[in-house]
């Protein structure tokens, strides 16, 4: 087999397809002359007004790192902490409670990618600095799985330091708020995916109905998403362009993208009548090959953009304090006894306990919509399911009036006993055991 | 419900256990048969399939791993949901991830009762002479809380095999259970026949992505 370096440095043992005409090269060329001249003069009214446009084409590669500095203003903060990366590097490895995780996380962190392909190559070290100092720098988050792929992304383009900054940046700046998905009990990721439900409920109800009668919480596809923005959930050539947009248009651009993925392949998800199934194709099969040109996606996504704006759900509103960091970031706090001598907590927090009275919550309350729907259903008289082309949206009538195929109903009997006869007080999340039926093509083994 | 002839099990399988005691690890060993250290982070949970045959009747397990950070277990009750089984690993050097199995088996105990298989998994048996958890207290602290107890090493391939044959004869015994004293009662597993699969009724004639 053949072992070839990708653009972005991924090793792939097959041939990548040719897919850049030569034609095609001479667009880039001229593209990334206007992209140098954009970059010299950042700061003036004709770069703010072909920004967006330029960003959603695509920032060249060859310029995407000197892009994401100027757009998470990088410098700035760099230079208003003179030599803090390097202090907070040092107290990192002094006292940080999470070397070991952050160890463990580097070791298997895009390793099939020719910066962290070998342990201890520069590039690892330099990822583990990075999360090593940042446990330090934000001491309310420490360091989170997930993190290492944030900051592995940045490194591929910055150096060390830059990198750090830009994470920082990404945690704390309004326009990112990642702090909160990064905190104890995941608050932001609560907040957004019940505003990704609600998206669902609205424009898809099909497929969320779908979702639900396979008991599958959003949770189970759609984590990475929110946590490090589609990275291994997408192939990289697609997530460096939503990163791109990300780093332009913030928190709305995650939900829009997760709209946009569930709208291009709804109808092969629908044709999925499993939980394994349906998770397999949006983690595994969606990240090897999305199924549509990065260019294609991106027109979609702007789409998804205004449509959500329309409709005053593009955006979950703004965080609340307790997504923000609370404490001051950069000022050392010594780690207590019990994360010192690594004793784990015996009981869950406060926080932890809502969050995970949440997660139950949502799927009890998917459970009697569902059978509220099927209650309802079965005296619709329903016709055809109403889709062409593959990427318009059911007819946005609320999922109780929508109509429905004689044997899209016909295939859901078999949960529809699962649901009316759970009678298991203390376990009421089974009330939707769905493995519904068998394939024979192996899934997710290739994994 | 019965099994029909030629009919498949399916069963789910969660992994618990704290970052970094080999979860991904067993996984990969036991379907994969290989050892990777290069292997990626499950932040995400994710699953891997095994298809077997026990007393002639086809079995497949989808079995569930998780991420291992203290932070995600509060995530718990989306990954052990609906399972049939789990496996709770813990690290023998390291004593603090014995103690977060007996957590695991506290709050599943409380949550799904005594539907769900539990086996207890002590990782890194190659690891021997720098044991920390005692083995007795392992082993009793296993019979007490009713689950079984097994040594492993993904890395050496010991017990590995082992650990999901008897996890799957021991669901299957509880499911046939089940189906014979419940019979009105929809079981967590539903049976179909690979004859005839459920979804052509609504696939045939669409075209795929």
């Amino acid at each position: 087999m053949d072992m070839l370096l990708g653009i972005y440095g991924f090793i792939h043992d097959e041939r990548l397809p040719q897919r850049t005409a030569p034609q095609k090269v001479n667009i880039e060329v001229e593209r990334e002359k206007k992209w140098v001249k954009m970059l010299a003069h950042w700061d003036t009214p004709e770069t703010k007004q072909k920004l967006h446009r330029r960003i959603y084409k695509g920032i060249p590669n060859s310029l995407r790192i000197n892009t994401w500095c100027k757009l998470l203003q990088v410098n700035r903060i760099k230079f208003e902490n003179p030599g803090k990366y390097q202090d907070m590097l040092k107290l990192g490895k002094l006292w940080s409670t999470d070397v070991r995780q952050i160890d463990s996380d580097v070791n298997r962190q895009f390793r099939e990618h020719q910066f962290y392909r070998e342990r201890y190559s520069e590039k690892q070290c330099a990822l583990f600095n990075v999360l090593c100092a940042y446990s330090i720098y934000n001491s309310e988050v420490g360091y989170c799985q997930g993190m290492s792929g944030l900051a592995g992304v940045l490194l591929m383009y910055m150096d060390e330091e830059d990198a750090f900054w830009a994470l920082a940046i990404l945690l704390s700046d309004k326009r990112y708020a990642m702090h909160g998905l990064f905190i104890e009990g995941f608050p932001k990721l609560t907040r957004f995916l019940e505003h990704h439900d609600k998206i669902l409920t609205k424009f898809m109800p099909k497929l969320k109905h779908h979702f639900d009668k396979f008991g599958l919480d959003a949770i189970l596809y759609s984590l990475k998403w929110f946590f490090v923005c589609f990275v291994e959930r997408v192939p990289f050539s697609l997530c460096l362009r939503v990163w791109d947009i990300y780093l332009l248009d913030g928190e709305r651009v995650i939900t829009a993208m997760a709209y946009t993925i569930l709208k291009l392949h709804k109808k092969a998800i629908m044709k999925l009548n499993d939980m394994d199934l349906i998770v397999n194709y949006i983690q595994v099969k969606l990240h090897k090959d999305f199924g549509y040109d990065d260019d294609i996606v991106i027109y979609h996504l702007e789409k998804s953009m205004e449509e959500l704006r329309r409709a005053k759900l593009d955006y979950p509103g703004p965080p609340p304090p307790n997504e923000l960091p609370q404490r001051m970031l950069g000022v050392f706090v010594e780690p207590d006894k019990k994360s010192k001598i690594g004793q784990r907590a015996e009981n869950f927090s406060e926080t932890e306990k809502q969050t995970r009275a949440n997660v139950i919550l949502r799927r009890e309350k998917a459970a009697l919509e569902l059978q509220e729907l099927r209650v309802s259903q079965s005296d619709t008289v329903s016709e055809h399911s109403g889709l062409t082309g593959g990427v318009r949206c059911d007819d946005s009538v609320s999922g109780l009036g929508s109509r429905r195929s004689l044997a899209d109903t016909s295939v859901t009997s078999t949960a529809d006993l699962s649901v009316f006869s759970s009678g298991r007080s203390h376990a009421p999340d089974n009330s939707l055991d769905t493995h519904s039926n068998v394939s024979d093509d192996g899934t997710g083994s290739d994994g | 419900m019965t099994t029909a002839p030629g009919g498949t099990n399916n069963f789910k399988v969660v992994l618990l256990g704290e970052g970094c005691v080999g979860k991904t690890s067993l996984l990969l060993r036991y379907i994969e048969d290989k050892f990777n250290d290069k292997h990626l982070t499950t932040l995400q949970a994710t699953f891997l399939n095994k298809r077997l045959n026990i007393k002639g009747k086809r079995i497949n397990l989808s079995i569930w791993d998780t991420a291992g950070q203290e932070k995600f277990h509060a995530l718990g009750p989306i990954y052990y949901r609906n399972s049939n089984g789990a496996i709770l690993v813990y690290d023998i050097t390291d004593e603090d991830s014995f103690g977060k199995v007996k957590n695991w088996v506290k709050e599943l105990k409380k949550m799904l009762g005594s539907d769900i298989v539990l086996i207890i998994a002590g990782n890194k048996v190659d690891l021997e002479h720098e044991r920390t958890v005692p083995l007795e207290e392992a082993e009793s602290y296993a019979n007490m809380v009713g689950a079984k107890h097994y040594y492993t090493s993904a890395k050496l391939n010991q017990g590995v095999e082992e650990l999901f044959l008897d996890l799957t004869r021991e669901m299957l015994e509880k499911y046939e259970q089940n189906s014979q004293t419940e019979v009105n009662r929809t079981s967590q597993v539903l049976v179909v026949d690979d004859e005839t699969p459920v979804q052509s009724s609504c696939c045939s004639g669409t075209k795929s992505n």
